[in-house]
Formats: structure tokens, sequence, C-alpha cells
């Protein structure tokens, strides 16, 4: 649950949007910024935020919130 | 919320925001877009890569905002300089821009060298990589003529695949990246100016430098971690190109030059032992500080002493490395530092913002920073240690070019202070003017003197009578124009060779002479050199046929000093408009201007 709000706070900054909701679904359909250079912009706020890395597979297939959440609930389980 | 306010805020956010933090900055320039700027747009960028460069267009767009500039911009497509460059009809070509960033990358070097080539076999390959790029500077030119280039070196790569061997072959991958980079320095014409991303990426580390899943998934050349720095080193340049450059390098002295404070301890007593860790830390920052004289920059001091107190270590403190010479500016008092710091400006007849301030003391840093924004403060760290990474991360004098004017201008200050001492033994200013033995020579534009006339064009805000800026493709398109006439002004006395100190730029018309730039060192006034520069324009004048002169005055913030200087010389006012600018013109082609200067060939 922790990894969904801070990925709500990045979103949130990126995005300009103090109101913006998340959820498990969204996608770059639901916000009409998402678009590949603030894809490129959301990764590497999470790489920073939760000190990881995501690879080239990783990146490609991360379509949803739902999807960041779960490659960064196992990276930083990894790392922990 | 006007326009105006909104650039104000955004520079405020900006300056908060700093180079390292790129959500930060992405944001910023999200912001940026949103702004209807597309009035205030001036001059042209055209920005031509081998990598993404969408990001790179927008950080830089917006760090340049910092100098006021908004540019119109042009954004190449991936992997598109040579299909910009090579196509005549290109978009690239069609925008038409001042300035062309390329950035390449060390994929685009070819051809490599083979394994076990001979050195002549590399040095034939690297003339044939350095020639690919020299041919597309030349074509540039040759269709932009008044455009400047400014092209990033190559980053030379971690990987490659000789391993311990990549340092001892010059066939090596490694070791020809870094002599195609030195090929480029050696052959580049004046009008490209090159961007060191190489030195960029060695500072940060190549291990963090590079991001190959970045680069594979979105064709990043490099982390984006670094966008912020990296575009910096782009707009850094803008710095100079648009007449901001810093000169004058302002410094306290006690736990600044040395440890402790020289009105308890004494001249003797500070810390600048050379066998002591704090002691070496001050001696590498004024070892530093020399270096920065040595290449031209002005040194002042602002210290809250005793004058007494505060030269003493000057003269007599063995361990010293700066000297009492070296500084062109020496104020010790017990003033507050903002006044001091406009008594060093006013005195070194520089303005505000050519002084970069360097102080460990916080309060008066932060009361510097309130009261003189226009002055470079630097942020200086706890640790002595610390001061020269400080300082020369700060990049503040990050000027166009070198020239032979600038290395010796702080001994030209210096000198100054002796030819205060002879005017006090002279009994008027003539006699004055007669005793330093001025010699002056007037001559056309050339090779030589190109560099020097393109940094007074463009650095000169003082005496600068219509305030036009050239880039060095300007320059080289109006020298080699009929329609121009390019002059330069040197002059010397017994104590020193200024070298060039004034620049004009004719434009021969219809029998009329119209001056179009008239710029001169304001280390220089009150010789005779503004009567020695009309006599000699007057005589090219009538040369050329003309039987007018005409001139202009375009006020500006800065230059207030040269409004009445057409009238000194008995020109008649034409015209005056409601902006200020004033035009003039002069028709007896006979009149005489007196002055002291000896003609020098």
């Amino acid at each position: 649950m922790e990894v969904k709000k801070e990925l709500q706070e990045i979103f949130r900054d990126i995005f300009d949007d103090e109101d913006l909701v998340i959820t498990e679904e969204t996608t770059a359909e639901d916000i009409e910024d998402w678009d590949s250079l603030t894809h490129i912009q959301l990764i590497v706020a999470i790489e920073k935020k939760f000190q990881i890395k995501f690879s080239a597979t990783e990146i490609k297939s991360s379509e949803n919130v739902g999807e960041f959440v779960k490659m960064i609930e196992k990276k930083v389980e990894k790392e922990a | 919320m006007e326009r105006n306010e909104k650039i104000v805020e955004l520079k405020a956010l900006l300056d908060e925001a700093g180079l390292d933090n790129f959500s930060r900055l992405m944001k910023l320039s999200r912001k940026y877009a949103k702004l209807d700027l597309q009035e205030a747009k001036t001059k042209k960028i055209a920005f031509l890569g081998t990598c993404s460069m969408q990001m790179i267009v927008s950080v830089t767009k917006l760090l340049l905002l910092r100098y006021d500039m908004i540019p119109e911009v042009y954004e190449g497509e991936y992997d598109g300089i040579k299909m910009d460059v090579w196509n005549d009809d290109s978009a690239f070509y069609a925008f038409a821009p001042d300035y062309v960033i390329l950035l390449p990358d060390y994929r685009d070097v070819a051809p490599m060298p083979g394994m076990l080539a001979t050195a002549k076999e590399v040095e034939e390959c690297q003339s044939r990589a350095v020639d690919s790029w020299l041919k597309i500077y030349e074509k540039i030119h040759e269709k932009l003529p008044a455009c400047q280039i400014l092209c990033s070196n190559f980053v030379i790569p971690f990987a490659n695949s000789l391993g311990n061997l990549e340092g001892n072959y010059l066939f090596s991958a490694s070791s020809f990246y870094r002599q195609v980079n030195l090929g480029l320095i050696e052959k580049k014409p004046s009008y490209v100016t090159i961007l060191d991303m190489e030195q960029l990426a060695s500072y940060i580390g190549k291990s963090r430098w590079f991001d190959e899943t970045a680069y594979f998934v979105s064709k990043a050349g490099f982390s984006y971690e670094f966008l912020g720095q990296y575009c910096d080193v782009i707009a850094r340049q803008f710095m100079a190109i648009l007449g901001k450059p810093k000169k004058c390098l302002v410094l306290d002295l006690d736990n600044t030059l040395w440890g402790g404070v020289v009105g308890d301890e004494g001249y003797d007593g500070i810390m600048l032992d050379p066998n002591d860790a704090i002691g070496e830390a001050y001696l590498a920052f004024q070892e530093y500080v020399m270096q920065l004289k040595d290449r031209g920059v002005i040194l002042a001091v602002c210290s809250k002493n005793d004058f007494e107190n505060a030269k003493e270590p000057f003269d007599k403190n063995e361990h010293m490395r700066i000297h009492y010479e070296d500084i062109s500016c020496f104020v010790a008092n017990w003033e507050d530092k903002v006044s001091n710091i406009r008594h060093i400006s006013s005195s070194l007849n520089i303005g505000l913002d050519s002084l970069v301030f360097f102080d460990d003391n916080p309060t008066e840093r932060e009361l510097v920073r309130s009261f003189l924004p226009e002055v470079t403060t630097i942020e200086v760290p706890e640790d002595p240690a610390g001061y020269v990474r400080a300082l020369d991360r700060a990049a503040v004098f990050d000027w166009l070019s070198l020239t032979k004017e600038d290395i010796s201008r702080s001994q030209t200050y210096v000198d100054n202070r002796k030819r205060e001492e002879l005017m006090i033994s002279c009994t008027d200013y003539e006699a004055y003017l007669e005793a330093l033995g001025l010699e002056g020579n007037f001559e056309a534009l050339n090779e030589k003197t190109i560099a020097r006339f393109s940094q007074l064009i463009n650095k000169s805000n003082q005496f600068n009578l219509r305030t036009r800026r050239y880039t060095e493709a300007e320059i080289t398109a109006m020298m080699e124009s009929d329609d121009y006439g390019l002059y330069t002004v040197s002059l010397k006395d017994k104590f020193s060779n200024y070298g060039v100190i004034a620049c004009l730029v004719l434009q021969y018309q219809a029998g009329e002479c119209f001056v179009d730039s008239w710029v001169m060192s304001c280390r220089v006034l009150k010789k005779d050199v503004e009567k020695y520069t009309m006599t000699k324009l007057l005589e090219s004048a009538k040369a050329r046929g003309c039987t007018k002169v005409v001139g202009e005055y375009l006020p500006t913030a800065k230059n207030g000093m040269v409004k009445e200087l057409y009238q000194t010389f008995e020109f008649a006012l034409t015209e005056e408009k409601e902006d200020g600018s004033r035009r003039f013109e002069l028709t007896d082609m006979t009149k005489e201007y007196p002055y002291k200067i000896k003609e020098n060939s």
C-alpha cells in the first residue's frame, strides 16, 4: 500500500495535478500528459525515489500503475 | 498574471531547483512550455543531434531564461545531423538559425583504425574522422554565413574491447576518440565553439554518466540524472555570447585566503603552513586563484579589516602565493561589503554583473545576494579543502575565447596604479597625456585581430553606441563584403601595451558612411582614443569617397556615457526618437580633432 501512495505523489508531481488519484488500472490512456516523454520522467523519478533500477524489459512492459507497483515491490524486497 | 511576472517567478523557481533535480527541471520546463512567449522570442537556435534531443532542448531553453534569452527553436530529428546538413532544402536551413548546437555521439566517429594500425595509419584515420566534421561545419557556414556553431566533443565510452591494452596503443578506440577530440580543437574554424561534454562526463564518472538501458529504451545519450548539468554547459556559453561574462573575482581574506583572523593572530600567525593539512588547503586555493589571474581574471579584495593589517601578510608572509601587486583593487575597511563591492565595481570601471564574490562567511554572502543580486555569489563550503572545487564547478568564467588582451588585463590594472602616480607628478592633464607617450595604430580587421574584435563587440557595454552583437561568423561575412569597413584601434603607452581597445564597423552606402558599431574598452577612457578614432574614421570614409558620416546612439541601461559623444565631435542632431535613440550626421569632412597619440605603424 505504501508503494502506491509514494507512486501517487510522484504522479501528482510529474503531471502537476494535486488531485490526481491513481488506481492499479490507471494507464497512459487515462492521463492526458502521459506520453513517451513523461513516461521516462516517471521511470527516472521512481528509480530515484526507491533507489532501484529498471531493466529494458520492465520499462517496456510498465503500461499501467499496477505493473509499476508490482515491479517496485519485487525490487525493493530483493534489495532488503 | 502578466507574462513578465510569470517569467520572474519561473526564474526564481529555477534558481531554487538547481541543476541536479531532473524531475523538478522537467516540471519547470513544462511550466515554461505553457507560457505564451511567441512575441518575446528574438534569436533562433537549432539543435541537431544523434541521440534523443527532446528533453535536452526543453531544459536548455529553460536554463537560457536565466540570461533572459527566449529563443525560437528548431529541433532536428533523431540521428538527424547529416540529414539536415547535407540537404540544401532541409527544414533546418529554412529555419535560418543564428546558432546551431550540434550534439554528436561517439558512435558517429568514423572511420576507426584497425587492429595493429601503425602510428601513421592512425593519424590518417584521425584526419579523415576529423575532416568529416570539418566538412559539416563548412557546409553550415556556407549556407548560413552568420550562424555560430556550438559542437559537443565526443564523450569517450568506458566499454572498449582492448581492456588493459586500451591505454597502450594509439589504435585503441579510447585512444582514438581522444585524438579525434584533439583534432577538432586543432582544426575547428573560429565560428565553431566546442562544448566540452567529455570533461563533464569525466567529472561525474563514466559509470554513472552512461545508462545503457536508457540508451536502448529511449536513445538517451547519457543518464537523465545529469540532464541539468549537460544543458547548463550549452546554456552557459550563451552567457558569454550575450555579452555577460564574469571578469573579476572579489575575495574575502580571513578564513578565505588563509586560516584565522589576521587582526588577532598577526601576519605570521595566520594558518598558511605548507606542512599542515589546513594550511595546504588555503595555499592550494591561493594557487588556483593565481591560475585564474594568469588567464586574465581580475582579482579584487574586499575584507573587514584595518587596511594595514590586511595588507601585511601580502608583503611579509613568505607562504603567500598571491601578492599585493596581483590585486587590482584592494579594499579593507569596516564599511559594509555591499558598499565596498559597489566601490570595487566603480573603481575598476566594470559592471556589478561582471563580479564574482567569494567569502567564507554565510552572513556576508546572504547580504551580497540580497542587496546585489547582479553579483554572482559562490556558495562556499565550510571545509577550505573544498574551496577550489566550489569555485571551479561554479564555472563562472566560461568565456568564448581567450586573447592576449585577456591575459595582460590584470597587469594593466596594476599599471593603472603607476599611471595614477605619474598623473600626480604632472602639472595638468595635457602634460600627463604627453608624459604617457601614447602610441596608436588604426588598421583594417585581419585574421590576427578577429578574435579580439569579436570579444570587444560582444563584451563592451558602456562605450558602445549601438550595442549590436555579432558572432565571429557574422564578422567574417562583413569582413569579406565590400559594403563594410571593419577597423581596430590599438594603443600602448610607456607602461603597457593595451593591444586592441576599440573597434569600428562602418557601412558604406551611396556616398554615406554609417557607423554601425563603435565600441571601446573603458580602460582607455580619457586618453584621446575617441579623437584619434574619429580622425581615422573620417580619413577612411573620405578614402571611400563618402561625403557624409552618419552616427547613431541607441540607449541601453549601461551606455549613458556615450550619449553626447557625437555632439563633442560637432555632429548635427538630425533625429531623436521617444525611446531616446538619436541620429547624427557630419557633412564637413575636413573637421580636425587634435589628439596626443603618436602614429605607430
